[in-house]
């Protein structure tokens, strides 16, 4: 880089060069300094290049519904923000400090981006422990989703839930500051490669180590045994308590964060501190991690809380559903049930008796399927538990998903109820699909399904957590138990199939959430299946086929956008405000000024305005250098002036004439143009309705400025600004505002081809006709299309020099041969008219390959 | 080529530094490397080289501070910043600094190529043209 001092001195010397008594040892210096400007604007154009690279990206990631982490929008952000400064920066060089005002409103976009990237979650200052009497449903910032649910369900509807108190947001968030780790646990994450199955697990080891040896502030301790002191009274035993996560942001209906976080039971007084810090630990299990990660979660906004109850003495334990979790229209409660404690339950461990019972009184017993010789549940039982959940339901609001105990004295106790994760009803499945059981030519069938689909992948069996991690991408997870912490595999897994397990375990909620069929207490299956060999899963109908079926496999259906509305997405949402939106869009407008740029678009937007406008006006001053600046000669169409940059005409060219010819044109991207320009005829303007006539000289007299004649200096003339590798073509050809740009060199970086398109002379819809036409036959050819009112932006970059080649040819075909056809397009015959004819022209131009891609 | 480019990564990304290392050496490129950022001024003091890649989050310190070291002892060497997670404001600074590209890790390693063969170019022609 050249210090400012050097420019100013520079800039002296131009100046004196300007008068007539310029030797040539001053013209030296002169075109050196033009040498640098011009290496200047091609340092601009490769930033500007990289910079719409990354904001497309940016867009894309919002667009696809891909998985991203803030690792993702941090690292755009300053990759697309350090480009913009790039441009600024040579700008500044290029015009010798004219527009500085551009680092001011540089500074206002991405300080405000800085400050979204910056935001943390809020999290009230509140008591560091609540009792579980004092909780409902608006604490949810305070205590978790879970535990005010639950506080809900105890104080507002009038069930029992156990006896307990939570540990509240505030105590996590200053036990974490006193321990002083965030700093680290961030450093640790933004290393973390989340395609790395070891480095995932390795680093979720050390960060939950890290917390789990931390000291608890003495406050905390205190108050903690306080509240458990309260659980009994004097000369009871002191009990056992089940301690439960309940993160913020957890148990939103659309993101269930099942099994997700640990819950430990039996705990007695003397682990309950320890407990309590493997728990807040655990929001870093590897599937937690990947977990926010698919769902568009950041880290910071999961703050856990710990629910502490006494230990339900349970007789028999299970899960219902207020309604079917894979038919939201399902009229019937589903209940699971075993002996025992509910956590058995939830992750799979054992069989359970199968309930379907009708949500409205008489409550008919719909389906029943016991585990063992008899069924748990009596009738009685089973129309308590369906009319509680239809309760639970109608008091929250959504269909519930919901974990109870049934204890010694024979009450019913809720140990949870939450939002039950369904899919959209377009994408349920029916009755009749679930029983289309192909079992004929079906390598297994049966089972239940756990989340329909079908796909189609490799079989991967994991039978162990080294088996985790070679799990491949694109496999089919196959294993005995439905385990929670196998999600952590859903992110590379096509579909699941499970020896034991069924719908109301926490795998099957997180496969269903994330749209990938799954078949659980398919017996035998881990046996009977081969690693590495294909199978199609026909989860719907409950069926494992051999090889690809495609017939099977024509149903899929489309992945949900899991990231849609989550705090990741709707973060860079926000921020792409600040990025793409484009305002500076007319270079002739009063309001194309630095100091209105407001999104970084806008400042490449100007920045590269202006530095074409500067290195034109550059060359065009630069009569010292009779290479410089020539009108096209010849038997050409139009007025053309070229203005060589660097090495854009022949090295043997003469030149002290007032014109150029193209045989001295050395100029790729110029040349390409040009050969698309003069490849086909110009078949004249179109047969003109009255109407559209009557359109164009609507819009003549309503706007003056559009008329050839009135131009800016330079919108007066159509001119290409050259080098060997670069081309930047600017034409007003009648109402129309057309450029082309090109930089064609050895480097993909560098390379690119823009167009942009405006105008026209007739009314607002022919117009709007017009650019839709050319946008879709540019589409056609591999350009990335914008189209904003009239104007149309088209780019190619970071491609071969054959295929950009391509890509300019048709840009100078469409500018002959697309400029006055706005005024035809007011008829869809004349429209489709165009489009045959223009696309007959161009496959014959083109080499096969470019039409084909 | 007229003549080998010299090369020196700084990365603390043990196995992507030895490959990268190996993937530029078979294009002909002359590669040093360092794991930290002491190391990499170590290296680089001992022999200056054309172009620097640069991880801004280096262990010991950060990468910001072994640019500027770099530029001030060298001003005409080229730095390629390369790195997934600096924040913006670190980002400007290093740009500030005279880094002279930035590049979003993963990065395809055609296109760091590219990118290490571009800053070189443009250095050399600076340095042939400033007085």
């Amino acid at each position: 880089m050249v210090s400012d001092m050097g420019y100013a001195g520079v800039k002296k010397r131009i100046k004196a060069l300007f008068s007539p008594s310029s030797t040539e040892a001053e013209l030296d210096v002169l075109q050196e300094s033009f040498r640098n400007r011009y290496q200047s604007f091609r340092a601009l154009l490769t930033a500007n290049n990289n910079a719409l690279e990354i904001m497309a990206e940016m867009e894309q990631a919002l667009v696809l519904g891909q998985p991203f982490g803030m690792a993702f929008v941090r690292g755009h952000c300053t990759a697309v923000s350090v480009n913009v400064y790039k441009m600024i920066q040579s700008l500044e060089v290029l015009s010798d400090g004219k527009y500085n005002g551009l680092f001011s409103s540089f500074r206002d976009i991405s300080e405000k981006m800085e400050e979204i990237l910056a935001r943390q979650p809020e999290v009230p200052e509140g008591r560091l422990v609540v009792p579980l009497s004092e909780v409902g449903k608006d604490d949810a910032d305070l205590v978790g989703d879970k535990m005010a649910n639950l506080g809900e369900v105890r104080n507002r509807v009038g069930l029992r839930v156990p006896e307990g108190f939570v540990i509240t947001a505030t105590a996590t968030q200053r036990f974490m500051r006193a321990s002083g780790l965030q700093d680290e646990i961030n450093r640790l994450l933004k290393q973390l490669d989340l395609d790395d199955l070891e480095s995932l697990y390795s680093t979720s080891a050390q960060i939950q180590k890290l917390i789990s040896f931390a000291p608890i502030p003495q406050q905390l301790v205190q108050q903690i045994e306080e509240h458990y002191e309260l659980l009994y009274s004097a000369g009871e035993p002191r009990p056992h308590i089940s301690m439960r996560s309940s993160a913020m942001e957890e148990d939103k209906s659309n993101v269930s964060f099942a099994g997700q976080y640990r819950t430990q039971l039996n705990i007695s007084e003397d682990f309950i501190l320890q407990t309590y810090k493997d728990i807040v630990a655990s929001k870093y299990q590897s599937q937690a991690i990947i977990y926010r990660n698919q769902r568009g979660f950041r880290h910071q906004d999961v703050i856990m809380c710990v629910g502490c109850m006494t230990m339900v003495d349970a007789v028999v334990s299970g899960v219902m559903f207020s309604r079917s979790p894979r038919n939201p229209r399902s009229r019937w409660v589903e209940i699971n049930a075993a002996h025992g404690l509910a956590s058995q339950v939830v992750v799979g461990s054992i069989d359970t008796d199968f309930y379907k019972v009708e949500r409205e009184i008489p409550n008919e017993i719909v389906q029943q399927d016991a585990a063992g010789s008899s069924p748990i549940l009596s009738a009685d039982r089973l129309r308590e538990l369906a009319a509680i959940a239809a309760r639970l339901e109608e008091h929250f609001g959504v269909p519930q998903d919901i974990e109870w105990s049934i204890d010694r004295n024979g009450d019913v106790i809720i140990l949870q109820s939450r939002p039950l994760a369904q899919p959209q009803v377009a994408e349920a499945a029916t009755d009749e699909q679930m029983s289309a059981n192909h079992g004929d030519s079906a390598l297994l069938s049966g089972g239940l399904t756990a989340s329909t689909g079908v796909a189609s992948g490799p079989v991967f069996v994991v039978r162990s957590n080294v088996d985790l991690l070679e799990f491949p991408i694109g496999a089919v997870l196959v294993v005995e138990h439905s385990l929670p912490e196998w999600a952590s595999l859903l992110n590379r897994a096509v579909a699941v199939i499970s020896e034991k397990g069924h719908v109301a375990t926490h795998l099957a909620i997180v496969a269903r959430e994330f749209g990938i069929p799954a078949i659980f207490g398919l017996s035998g299956a881990a046996r009977k299946l081969e690693n590495g060999v294909v199978v199609t899963v026909d989860a719907t109908g409950r069926c494992v086929y051999s090889g690809r079926n495609e017939e099977i496999l024509k149903r899929t259906a489309p992945r949900p956008n899991l990231m849609a509305d989550s705090p990741v997405y709707l973060l860079l949402t926000e921020i792409m405000s600040l990025v793409v939106p484009l305002n500076l869009t007319d270079p002739g407008s009063p309001y194309f000024k630095s100091t209105l740029c407001k999104t970084l678009h806008d400042v490449t937007r100007f920045c590269h305005e202006k530095a074409v406008t500067e290195m034109f006006s550059f060359g065009e001053k630069a009569r010292f250098d009779a290479r410089s600046a020539k009108q096209l000669g010849g038997d050409i169409p139009f007025q053309w002036w070229v203005i060589d940059l660097d090495d854009g005409f022949r090295q043997s060219f003469d030149t002290h004439g007032k014109y150029v010819h193209m045989q001295d044109i050395v100029s790729e991207p110029m040349l390409a143009i040009w050969e698309g320009m003069t490849a086909k005829p110009w078949k004249g303007p179109p047969p003109l309705s009255l109407k559209g006539f009557g359109s164009v000289l609507f819009r003549s007299t309503m706007n003056p400025s559009l008329e050839p004649s009135v131009g800016t200096s330079m919108g007066t003339k159509n001119y290409f600004l050259i080098s060997k590798n670069f081309c930047n073509l600017s034409m007003r050809l009648g109402y129309h505002f057309t450029l082309a740009e090109a930089y064609l060199g050895s480097h993909l970086t560098e390379n690119y081809v823009s167009f942009q398109f405006r105008g026209g002379a007739a009314d607002r819809s022919r117009r709007f006709v017009r650019v839709f036409l050319l946008r879709d036959i540019l589409e056609k050819f591999g350009f990335r299309v914008e189209v904003k009112h009239d104007s149309l932006t088209a780019r190619i970059e970071k491609k071969e020099k054959e295929k950009l080649i391509e890509g300019l040819k048709v840009l100078g075909y469409l500018l002959i041969h697309t400029r006055q056809i706005d005024m035809a397009m007011g008829e869809q015959d004349m429209v489709d008219h165009y489009r045959q004819s223009i696309t007959v022209d161009l496959e014959s131009i083109l080499s096969p390959d470019a039409v084909a891609g | 080529m007229e003549r080998k480019i010299n090369i020196l990564l700084v990365d603390d990304e043990i196995d992507f530094l030895e490959i990268t290392a190996k993937r530029l050496a078979r294009r002909g490129y002359e590669v040093k490397t360092a794991s930290s950022c002491s190391e990499g001024l170590k290296v680089f003091e001992a022999s200056p080289v054309d172009v620097v890649v640069l991880d801004v989050m280096l262990p010991d310190t950060d990468g910001i501070h072994c640019l500027k070291e770099i530029k001030k002892m060298f001003p005409s060497t080229a730095v390629i910043l390369l790195t997934g997670h600096a924040s913006m404001e670190a980002g400007l600074e290093c740009m500030d600094s005279g880094a002279s590209d930035y590049c979003l890790k993963p990065v395809e390693f055609d296109e760091l190529v590219d990118r290490i063969e571009i800053v070189y170019r443009d250095m050399n022609s600076q340095g042939s043209c400033s007085s």
